[in-house]
């Protein structure tokens, strides 16, 4: 009778191991999915900059200050690598972008055009979807590191070596404050 | 902060609160049977059951596979236009990404009332419909909170869940309804002494009776329950459940009630298509006051 009773115990236990190991595991690929989601919109970013440069340049070609700051933006945006290079440049490139559109707002003929209306649109697509990614991955974060804290996937994340919870992916500072526009 | 609950909490309380009314219809189910065994020779409730449940099965999992394109070619949906719905376009995407879930095929349908549904057996195959006078009368913050609300009908498998639910309630219908048939043509035939028999008869005829109104309104309740997740799910995806708060007061103005939809498909739409919002036990949505008020204290 005595060995039903272990076995039960040690099935059982082996059962939540699985559930937990996997779960880990699964929660952990997750967050590197989310955060691959948050470069493939950078990139749809930087790819939309060019064009919309030159829309506004077919009708405010002298603007160059503005111009020069969002090409410079976009180079560091292409040329960052590491995840802190990647946050800066994108809050440059934000606010570059911002610059733009406030220098824009002076041109009536270019804010009709349907091609600037299209690519307004799509950017502003872009960005909602960088806010969202970035969101999902913090939710992954904040799913991951309360299972591998909490009982018992503690113990089970401890055996696996993962007992270091994940980082958010915080708002700078700078980006916290509003970029101002100068005419 | 009192009266204030986060929507983490109002996910947990409405996921909760479903699978104990699944429970319910699932127990109410084995007593049916369990009576109707001893009532009955033993061995009629294994032809019973199992004929019952083919045919329950087969009707499901006919509106599981196809549901999705019976409904949409039902309400002549049609595809975006990729410059004039882009906005439709890029929330629907946005929101999938929020959700961690594939982007769901987009439709339109052509009525003026302000509506919207999910449809499709789990969400690589989902499609979210909304109408045309969601799209002209609500403003960009209304639109997402009701996309994030189908957006989460999709995300927590709502249209599978509802199937599961169905089987059960199905089931308990025709067992119901085959016993008290059999009851009317044979009497039954007692196990023991005749006293037995007959209590088991008395006890199997009143749940063949009661039982399937029972679940059915147990049905409507794990539906409303759905409806208050999906709303709490969608406020956590987009962080603003004014939003949803501020369109469902919307369609509390304008909706006249009057879609032609079918009381099944009635269930993925976020607003009561066809009864005017009524406040009781057979309706399948939860009152929109109490749905605003809900997101509200969010």
């Amino acid at each position: 009778m005595i060995e039903w009773i272990i076995g039960g115990i040690v099935l059982l236990l082996v059962v939540i191991i699985i559930y937990y190991f996997n779960k880990i595991i699964g929660l952990s690929n997750r967050i590197k999915n989310s955060w691959a989601q948050i470069d493939v919109q950078l990139k749809k970013r930087i790819d939309l900059v060019p064009n919309l440069v030159n829309t506004v340049k077919g009708y405010a070609a002298h603007e160059k200050a503005v111009f020069t700051q969002v090409t410079q933006a976009r180079a560091a945006m292409v040329g960052a690598k590491t995840v802190e290079q990647k946050a800066e440049a994108s809050n440059m490139l934000t606010g570059a972008l911002k610059s733009l559109f406030a220098v824009a707002e002076a041109y009536p003929e270019l804010k009709a055009n349907e091609q600037f209306k299209l690519l307004q649109e799509q950017l502003e697509g872009i960005e909602n979807k960088i806010a969202y990614a970035r969101q999902f991955y913090n939710d992954s974060v904040l799913e991951y590191n309360n299972v591998i804290q909490m009982f018992p996937g503690n113990m089970i994340a401890g055996l696996m070596g993962r007992k270091k919870p994940e980082q958010y992916f915080e708002i700078a500072e700078a980006e916290r404050k509003v970029p101002e526009v100068k005419f | 902060m009192a009266g204030k609950t986060s929507f983490f909490t109002e996910i947990s309380r409405n996921k909760r609160n479903s699978i104990l009314l699944v429970f319910l219809v699932f127990f109410i189910l084995a007593a049916l049977v369990y009576v109707i065994a001893l009532a009955l020779a033993p061995g009629a409730i294994l032809i019973i059951l199992p004929l019952a449940g083919i045919i329950i099965i087969v009707h499901a999992l006919t509106s599981y596979y196809a549901g999705d394109k019976i409904v949409l070619s039902t309400v002549k949906a049609y595809d975006p236009d990729p410059t004039r719905h882009i906005f439709l376009i890029n929330t629907v995407e946005g929101l999938a990404i929020a959700a961690g879930l594939p982007t769901p095929k987009i439709k339109i349908m052509p009525s003026k009332e302000i509506n919207a549904f999910a449809t499709g057996r789990d969400p690589k195959h989902a499609t979210i419909c909304v109408t045309e006078g969601a799209l002209e009368k609500l403003n960009r913050q209304e639109l997402e909170g009701v996309i994030a609300h189908e957006m989460s009908h999709v995300g927590n498998y709502d249209i599978r869940f509802f199937m599961f639910v169905a089987i059960f309630v199905g089931l308990i219908a025709i067992i119901s309804h085959i016993f008290l048939r059999s009851m009317m043509f044979g009497g039954g035939r007692s196990r023991g002494g005749k006293n037995d028999g007959a209590i088991f008869l008395v006890i199997g005829l009143i749940l063949a009776i009661v039982a399937p109104i029972v679940v059915r309104l147990v049905q409507l309740s794990i539906s409303r329950k759905r409806e208050y997740l999906a709303d709490a799910t969608g406020a956590k995806l987009t962080r603003y459940p004014e939003g949803l708060a501020s369109a469902l007061e919307k369609i509390g103005q304008v909706n006249a009630g009057k879609m032609k939809i079918s009381e099944a498909e009635s269930h993925m739409f976020i607003a009561d298509p066809k009864k005017s919002f009524a406040d009781n036990l057979f309706a399948t949505h939860p009152p929109i006051e109490k749905r605003v008020a809900r997101l509200r204290a969010m």
